[in-house]
């Protein structure tokens, strides 16, 4: 944690992605696993129970074959700038949103393993160490020095590759730079994405790439809805892809197939059992503006607390899974 | 003063409440998992000096050039070289993992390698007259692609036979160039060719992908052409006006006006290239004669390449498979009726047992990307020759074996260092450039030593030959996908193979195991109407025999299709477009 009475340069860091660029590779994934000392899966694990701090998944436009279109969205921990959920619910103090960066950390030596956060947490992007981090003999090598390994029982996520942050500030403190200059830092993920759909940097800092793309009219955030004013902006001309991500409700994931609106559920579009309801999704709904015209960075949340200081959901409800 | 027993509870005891109304016991609580973190069963990253080596990824042809971040000299993470010609940057999620292969948990790691060349010199020493010792190279146009050859050369009906046409043969896909792509189901976006090089040059060109399945690359192109499984060719012998439009939409199943749609795009949004399972046609100069990289004249001496389907049936004494590099597989059915039937002798140089390893008599264990010196051939969109090495990053362990060596031992052929001798040759010629990944400059090759020019391919360095002047728009035979099988009562289902996963790094289950992102090695897609559950386990079976599988429901994949991953272990059952069909385990 960072002194108070410090004086910092408060960044915010943030990032847009570029679903239409997005092919699906994995290469975010796996470079983020490697950069953070992600074990490989245990034989147990499976799609609930895995380890992905950043997760691709494949969604959909609800129709069937032949008018079925699929789409790629890398989803991570949004970094929420509002009311945090998991900070908030987190009963050890192990969640904290560092004032410096924007970014939401974790703490896995503080964690108890109770999971709230996760149950928390709008966009599943939490996960839990059901066993122990274990390599093939020999692979732990090529652990990275710069991250420790989690132990069994804790909850971790992204936290926008701290390690990296940690070395561009040592690097920048050896080239005698003060703390109030931009430091070069790019998470792992970023740095890996072939087709350039990922792209990082201050949001507060009008012209980082992140920052324009935030304000183009195809960008959008997750569940937006839920003002919880995440700092990952996915950007797509396509609209059935923005209506996926203002969470309408899918109908059940059934052998026969019907309903189906998101094929691998993104975190509260989670298929749920009611009606059938593929291709009602209004696209665009509960997405907002990216940003206020004639402003140069992405407005930051304002410090009002409560729901007053929420935009009103698109739908009127609270909850997306009312 | 005298201290009372009861003085000393009290003060106990005031002590105990009064530690309450300090931080102590509540910071400890909330770092409750800080002891564990510890434990012995939690790995500790070695730490040491953080340094940057330079490397060429041996895992495909592309070739991508690596940055390793080193603690010591030992890779922890891998990642593209920004300002590279030709790989622009880019890797993939299988070289991002690459550090892990020599930690594959069931790599092989010991194998009978006495025991292998006395079975091998027996067999070329009965070889009869119409008998052949042979080489299966997985991945033709490499150094030691010469060194089979020649080794074929000096054994008495020595073949030297290719996996696939040779990758640095002479011509090459400028993408570049090319205004309109139309994909016969080729993964163009998916890895293909040099990944970075196809997303520089996807903004200059319109991309049609013609498949029956919504792939990576049919997701993400301008428009796709949802075409019956098989009938690729159909849909290249309508556009080339071989068979009538209406033809040519009845097999393939999408409008006759749409198929002269694309055939009006093809001609008037040129230059145009069509792609299909090998290269098919083209208008402008979107197809380029490559010049070979240069190779010392003596090596020239060489066996000619050959292809499987010329050996007569039963007819090969020998047969020595490396699989060191992965590259395309041919069915095992393919190869075996070309063995002869009494005893043959089948050696396989691999580093897991999930391809030919299955099927030989001898599998001896080889060192694996990045542990040994390997050359990648140009890859297929690479408009001019190359020479990369893939550099070794860490050390093999004792007991393997290489490839060349075994073979050019079997036919007393004398080895010395082939890729020095081939570098030499190269800066011979000084022609070309040499583009170093440490600093990201290129320099004309007349001004580089030769002692430098080593040096630098074995720093992740690249040669890129002098664009050749004289080349001209090569003219190709068109060559089809796969044709659809006849109707098989039995064999409801059409097999669409995607290549996906090889066995490899652990921590690529990521993608199959914990994000059902792509298909695992043994997986298979089917539409929920088919019946099966989710995650069950079943039996995919074709004509020639049935494998175990795991299926995934998937709305896209249209009804009586099956996608399968292009395991070796399907591969040995089917080829694309094939009759099959999945039953419950």
């Amino acid at each position: 944690m960072i002194s108070t009475n410090k004086k910092i340069r408060a960044a915010r860091y943030g990032m847009t992605i570029d679903v239409d660029r997005c092919n699906g590779c994995g290469a975010c994934m796996v470079a983020c696993a490697v950069e953070n000392n992600v074990p490989p899966a245990h034989a147990g694990a499976n799609d609930r129970k895995g380890l992905t701090w950043i997760r691709v998944y494949q969604v959909d436009n609800g129709e069937e074959y032949p008018n079925r279109r699929t789409a790629f969205v890398p989803v991570m921990c949004q970094h929420c700038g509002h009311e945090t959920p998991c900070v908030h619910v987190c009963p050890q103090q192990a969640v904290d949103v560092d004032p410096a960066t924007g970014v939401v950390g974790e703490m896995p030596q503080r964690c108890l393993g109770c999971r709230y956060c996760m149950a928390a947490c709008p966009y599943h992007a939490r996960y839990f160490n059901w066993w122990d981090p274990a390599w093939p003999a020999g692979m732990e090598q090529t652990l990275n020095p710069g991250v420790t390994p989690r132990m069994r029982g804790v909850v971790e996520k992204c936290n926008f590759c701290h390690g990296r942050w940690h070395a561009a500030k040592e690097l920048a403190a050896a080239a005698g730079k003060p703390d109030t200059e931009p430091v070069n830092y790019l998470p792992a993920c970023a740095e890996a994405c072939p087709t350039g759909a990922i792209h990082f940097g201050d949001l507060n800092d009008a012209a980082s790439a992140p920052a324009k793309a935030a304000r183009e009219p195809d960008s959008f955030r997750l569940l937006e809805k839920l003002g919880t004013e995440p700092k990952i902006y996915y950007r797509s001309k396509k609209e059935w892809v923005r209506g996926i991500a203002a969470a309408p409700k899918p109908g059940p994931r059934t052998a026969a197939g019907a309903g189906i609106a998101v094929s691998k559920p993104i975190g509260a579009a989670a298929p749920q059992p009611g009606p059938a309801t593929a291709g009602t999704s209004k696209p665009g709904a509960g997405t907002a503006p990216a940003s206020q015209p004639g402003t140069g960075a992405i407005p930051a949340p304002k410090p009002a607390a409560g729901a007053a200081a929420r935009p009103k959901p698109a739908d009127g409800k609270e909850n997306v899974r009312g | 003063m005298k201290t009372t027993r009861r003085e000393i509870m009290l003060f106990a005891g005031g002590s105990a409440v009064g530690v309450l109304f300090t931080p102590a016991p509540w910071r400890l609580i909330t770092d409750t998992a800080m002891w564990s973190e510890n434990w012995p069963g939690i790995p500790r990253p070695a730490r040491g000096e953080i340094r940057s080596r330079y490397t060429n990824c041996a895992l495909c042809p592309a070739g991508c050039a690596v940055r390793a971040r080193c603690v010591g000299d030992q890779p922890v993470a891998l990642a593209g070289v920004p300002g590279h010609p030709l790989t622009h940057g880019a890797l993939c999620a299988f070289g991002l993992a690459g550090q892990h292969l020599p930690y594959y948990p069931a790599r092989v790691k010991q194998g009978p390698v006495k025991e292998a060349a006395a079975a091998v010199a027996e067999g070329i020493a009965k070889c009869g007259p119409s008998e052949h010792v042979v080489t299966l190279d997985l991945r033709p146009g490499r150094t030691v692609s010469w060194t089979y050859r020649r080794a074929m050369a000096a054994v008495r009906n020595g073949r030297y036979v290719a996996a696939t046409p040779e990758i640095g043969g002479p011509v090459a896909v400028d993408l570049s160039q090319a205004r309109t792509v139309l994909s016969l189901g080729v993964p163009v976006l998916d890895g293909w060719g040099t990944p970075g090089n196809v997303i520089a040059a996807r903004p200059g060109f319109r991309l049609i992908q013609a498949e029956a399945v919504e792939s990576r690359t049919a997701s993400m192109a301008d428009l796709w052409l949802r075409i019956r499984p098989g009938s690729e060719d159909a849909l290249a012998r309508g556009l080339a006006g071989t068979i009538t439009p209406a033809a040519a939409a009845e097999a393939t199943g999408i409008p006759e006006s749409q198929i002269g749609a694309v055939a009006r795009e093809l001609a008037d949004n040129g230059p145009a290239l069509v792609l299909g399972t090998s290269l098919l046609a083209s208008t402008g100069r979107t197809i380029v004669a490559r010049r070979e990289t240069p190779v010392p004249e003596e090596w020239r001496k060489a066996a000619p390449v050959t292809d499987l389907a010329s050996l007569p049936d039963g007819s090969v004494r020998v047969l020595m498979i490396d699989e060191s590099a992965p590259g395309e597989y041919l069915p095992w059915n393919a190869i075996e009726k070309k063995l002869a039937p009494d005893n043959p002798v089948v050696v396989a140089f691999a580093w897991s047992l999930e391809g030919y390893g299955r099927h030989a008599r001898y599998v001896l264990p080889v060192g694996v990307y990045p542990e040994v010196a390997d050359d990648i051939p140009p890859a297929a969109d690479s408009v001019a020759a190359t020479f990369r090495i893939a550099a070794p990053l860490v050390a093999a362990p004792a007991g393997l074996v290489k490839p060349e060596g075994f073979v050019a031992s079997a036919a007393g052929l004398p080895l010395g260092d082939t890729l020095r001798q081939r570098a030499d040759a190269i800066h011979q010629t000084g022609r070309g450039s040499l583009f170093t990944s440490a600093d990201g400059k290129s320099s004309a090759l007349k001004e580089v030593s030769a002692d430098d020019f080593w040096k630098a391919l074995n720093a992740g360095g690249c040669w890129i030959d002098s664009p050749d002047d004289g080349a001209a728009t090569a003219q190709l035979a068109p060559v089809a996908g796969a044709a659809a099988a006849a109707e098989d009562s039995e064999l409801p289902l059409v097999a669409v193979l995607h290549r996906e996963l090889t066995p490899g790094s652990p921590i690529l289950s990521k993608l199959y195991q914990e994000s059902n992102l792509r298909l695992g090695p043994h997986g298979v897609a089917l539409h929920p109407s088919c019946g099966l559950e989710d995650g069950a386990r079943a039996m995919f079976q074709t004509l020639l025999g049935k494998c175990p599988v795991e299926v995934a429901l998937d709305a896209g994949v249209p009804p009586g299709v099956v996608l399968a991953a292009a395991s070796p272990a399907v591969l040995d059952l089917c080829a694309n477009g094939a009759r099959a069909k999945v039953v419950p385990a």
